[in-house]
């Protein structure tokens, strides 16, 4: 389904849009057809927008929901459609009338209609049964925490940090001192594409021969970055690396808001350092195949890639306070 | 309707039209033009020069994405380059593989490049940018590069650049049928595609020494994987791409141009056999290349695998299942039995936890079976490998021994982005082929917790070898015939071995064009402390493993996938039939007691009435 995208991030307002945009059109349509003095009768408008829901959960939706969860899904909506056919006496009575009709067979019609109802229902529901007493082995669903809690300190190439207080070396301004604000307003533009503000300025963009101190640490991070983790976290930092369908664990996408976005430096430093190993138990050390990166970078690595990747994705450290 | 004296003018009419508008507009239109035209081509015009203030909005898109693979002048030399394989493209030479213009000439920047830009390059690191990058940023950034960083070549060079296009939309594909597959499967023997992409098409014809323009070791495509063609467009078992690649071939590379040489309707059937050979649901052979109407029948009739939009690869099923079997168990690969269960679909990456990391991954995938009985269980794995990788000397190591530092065996540093630079660059089978560089064995391996009946859920022994609190049980097999069962207990300690070597036993292991098939049986049972304990109807976490010998892969450097679980499916219990049923005839009766008492209440009113 190319012709229209599910955009990450946007997904669950996009889903409530594009149903609610569909309920709206049905209701005009329904409008204008009783205009017209062509009406549906509400007993099968009614299924039909239930099955319309079902069936755009069902296939529109990537990845797939779980069956258990639109069964909640197709009883709220069920819930709703019945509260609107069953709104007033009349249209209740008027609901009933196309299922009553059946039950009493007022025609030959409606008779044979009865006599399939009669076979086809118990039919169904015993192979719904059988299908649900059939042993199956789906996949076992393991919740995991993603960002778990960081100890007070790590020790890294033999030195301790305390993560409350150690701040990132690189993320310094020209004076060469921790400057978060002036290291802020340098990184990408957090608008579609995420791009460097100006490509001709030295402050804005690493590569720029002239640039110099954050800027061109940001450049020595972004060079780590493209030898060592795209394989996993991929070219825009999205989680969509080369081998990222290999491995489950998904590797994290930073460009989402939910991850170093909302995430201290320190935080991070600590996860590449000590990599999917390094895990407590509810983050599933022994399935991340995130490497403890102090095996293969240094220090100053480490916090020059932590720096790019803010950079990267436009967003800010958050702070302690 | 074209019958009709109206509607032939009417043609008449837009041909003249068309001809003078083209004249109109300058263009070289020489009769050599004319000749020169391969069948389904037609020729274009140049492209007209991007504006400045694109090329500038496209140096920023350039400079913040781009760069980090590509380098500052387009060399394909930006500092990812040095790990990567394929290498990212050098912009220079104007040189491009996916095109619709033909052989040797630039591609056309609206279609084939934003086309690459848009859909990434499946099977190397180029990604997708839709919906990363706007339509326009994208096509900003191509106004870069085409003005700036193509610096040989100009697409305003009316002197030198002519554009004969392939026009796909006007050629409607050749519907697959069975003749169709079977022709194309002449044909590519014919057309001598085998000689590179081997007799069954794995890329295995060749696998030493093509070169690209830039003396990159580069290997043919394997057919099998249709998801890793570059020229793909996210859009894998579409025939077209095919079609497209084959009529205009890959500039660079040693891949040709089939225009002259092949009719349009040849070219859809080979297209047709290529497509066909892609992985389907169904597991289908053509021994040798050989198609018999009965297999060009089935290919023309199985489902494509399901492609997952997100990776653009094969949906993943983490559950392996196995099912039991009467009497003995297979004996080979053709045993009909197999197909009682589904092959499972294992996406495998390169190790890159631990040193020494595997950055150059050849085996991506791997397709699992497994079958047990009373006593034991039997896996088949196949994998392709366009290499078969024997060990020449005698491997100076002990099985059980991971360290192989000792050995010579490290990670290579990055060396440089050229090939003069890095000739020996992972990725350089060619280079290791000649100049005797180590070949190891190429092997298999899985690992199932030790005891994992007291795992409290979901803790596993770490995915690598185990744990020092959890051991693993893996069962490793290598080309130069070794089977073993080791303990491991971490990635960098070395395996014991397990007292169950006797137990286990390599049914069947052969390579034959590009693919391996490796049988591998083992008691479900051994000693509880020391082996897994395979049990019906549980999840048994499992890990799987493969190195491929040409590529260096050996100890730790192997291909490596997510826990999978195996689940040996127990006999469907009674309790499935007898309830369902229960339930059908309860139902019945609650019908007849609902319809009743309708019926009572209907005669209620109208007595009253």
């Amino acid at each position: 389904m190319t012709w229209l995208k599910l955009v990450e991030g946007y997904m669950p307002m996009q889903m409530i849009s594009e149903l609610a945009g569909s309920i709206l059109v049905f209701a005009l349509v329904n409008w204008a057809l009783n205009r017209a003095g062509m009406g549906i009768p509400k007993f099968w408008a009614g299924i039909g927008v239930w099955i319309y829901i079902q069936l755009y959960l069902k296939y529109r939706i990537y990845p797939p929901i779980p069956f258990s969860v639109r069964a909640i899904y197709g009883t709220v909506s069920g819930c709703g459609i019945f509260m609107w056919v069953s709104g007033s006496e009349g249209e209740w009575q008027e609901f009933k009338r196309p299922i009553l009709n059946v039950m009493d067979g007022i025609s030959g019609f409606h008779k044979g209609l009865r006599t399939a109802a009669l076979i086809v229902i118990p039919l169904a529901l015993g192979g719904f049964a059988y299908n649900s007493f059939l042993p199956s082995f789906e996949e076992p669903i393991e919740l995991r925490t993603v960002h778990p809690a960081p100890p007070a300190t790590t020790k890294v190439h033999g030195k301790t940090f305390v993560l409350q207080v150690v701040e990132n070396p690189y993320r310094v301004n020209n004076d060469g001192k921790y400057d978060q604000a002036y290291t802020d307003a340098r990184i990408v533009e957090q608008s579609m594409g995420r791009l460097m503000k100006d490509v001709n300025d030295p402050n804005y963009n690493p590569w720029d021969p002239n640039a110099e101190g954050y800027t061109k640490y940001v450049r020595e991070g972004g060079e780590i970055f493209f030898q060592n983790c795209h394989f996993c976290h991929g070219d825009n930092l999205n989680g969509r690396g080369l081998w990222a369908y290999a491995f489950n664990p998904i590797p994290a996408n930073f460009t989402d808001a939910g991850t170093i976005a909302q995430l201290q430096e320190t935080f991070v430093f600590w996860r590449v350092s000590k990599g999917g190993i390094g895990l407590p138990g509810e983050g599933f050390p022994w399935a991340s195949v995130m490497p403890p990166w102090e095996q293969h970078l240094t220090v100053d690595e480490i916090w020059k890639v932590v720096m790019f990747e803010y950079w990267h994705t436009g967003y800010y450290p958050r702070t302690w306070d | 309707m074209s019958k009709s004296r109206y509607g032939i003018n009417v043609a008449r009419w837009g041909v003249c039209l068309g001809f003078s508008v083209l004249l109109g507009l300058g263009l070289p239109l020489s009769s050599m033009a004319q000749e020169d035209l391969p069948e389904g081509f037609k020729q274009q015009g140049l492209p007209a020069p991007l504006p400045a203030e694109q090329i500038e909005a496209g140096k920023r898109v350039y400079f913040t994405k781009c760069v980090w693979c590509h380098g500052v002048e387009g060399a394909g030399d930006g500092p990812g380059a040095v790990r990567l394989w394929p290498r990212p493209r050098n912009f220079n030479a104007g040189t491009f593989k996916i095109r619709h213009t033909a052989s040797g000439q630039l591609p056309l920047i609206d279609l084939d490049l934003l086309q690459t830009v848009t859909h990434g390059l499946p099977g190397s690191a180029m990604p997708s940018w839709e919906g990363i990058l706007t339509e326009q940023q994208r096509k900003d950034v191509l106004a870069f590069v085409t003005s700036q960083l193509v610096q040989d070549r100009s697409w305003q060079d009316e002197e030198f650049e002519e554009f004969f296009v392939l026009d796909l939309e006007g050629l409607p594909p050749k519907p697959g049928t069975p003749e169709s597959i079977k022709r194309g499967s002449e044909l590519v023997v014919e057309k001598k595609c085998i000689e590179c992409h081997g007799l069954e098409g794995r890329g295995d014809g060749n696998a030493f020494n093509l070169k690209d323009d830039w003396g990159f070791s580069i290997q043919p495509a394997d057919w099998h994987k249709c998801w890793n063609f570059r020229g793909s467009r996210q859009d894998p078992y579409n025939v077209k791409n095919i079609f497209r690649t084959f009529s205009t071939g890959l500039n660079g590379t040693p891949m040709p141009s089939f225009a002259d040489n092949t009719s349009v309707d040849e070219r859809w059937d080979i297209a047709n056999y290529v497509n066909s050979l892609c992985e389907r649901e169904q597991e289908i052979k053509a021994p040798q290349g050989t198609v018999t109407d009965e297999t060009a029948l089935t290919f023309s009739t199985s489902q494509p695998l399901g492609i997952d939009p997100l990776t653009d690869k094969p949906k993943s099923n983490f559950v392996v299942p196995s099912k039991f079997v009467e009497g003995d168990l297979p004996t080979d690969e053709n045993d009909e039995r197999w197909n009682l269960i589904p092959r499972r679909w294992i996406a495998m990456g390169g190790q890159i936890t631990h040193k020494p990391r595997n950055f150059v991954n050849r085996i991506d995938d791997m397709w699992v079976r497994a079958l047990y009985n009373e006593t034991h269980i039997e896996f088949m794995f196949r994998w392709d490998d366009r290499t078969k990788s024997i060990q020449e000397d005698e491997v100076d190591w002990d099985p059980t021994e991971v360290n192989l530092e000792d050995y010579g065996v490290e990670e290579q540093a990055p060396q440089g982005t050229t090939f003069e630079e890095d000739p020996f660059h992972q990725e350089s089978i060619a280079a290791k082929q000649k100049d005797g560089y180590a070949v190891y064995n190429d092997g298999v391996a899985f690992q199932f917790p030790i005891k994992w009946q007291e795992l409290p859920a979901p803790r596993k022994p770490r995915y690598f070898w185990g744990d020092e609190r959890f051991a693993a049980d893996i069962t490793k097999w290598t080309a130069d015939g070794t089977l073993g069962v080791y303990e491991g207990t971490g990635w960098d300690e070395d395996f014991t071995e397990v007292d169950f070597q006797e137990e286990v036993e390599v049914v069947k292991a052969e390579w034959a064009n590009g693919q391996w098939t490796v049988i591998v049986k083992r008691p479900l049972k051994g000693d509880y402390d020391e082996v897994a304990y395979l049990e019906q109807g549980k999840y048994i976490p499992m890990v799987f493993f493969a190195w491929d010998g040409h590529n260096g892969d050996v100890g730790r450097k192997m291909a490596v996938s997510a826990f999978y679980y195996l689940v040996m499916e127990p006999p469907i219990p009674m309790t499935t039939y007898l309830y369902p049923g229960l339930i059908t005839v309860g139902i019945v009766i609650i019908e007849g007691w609902v319809l009743g008492r309708r019926a009572n209440k209907r005669k209620k009113t109208q007595g009253q009435a």
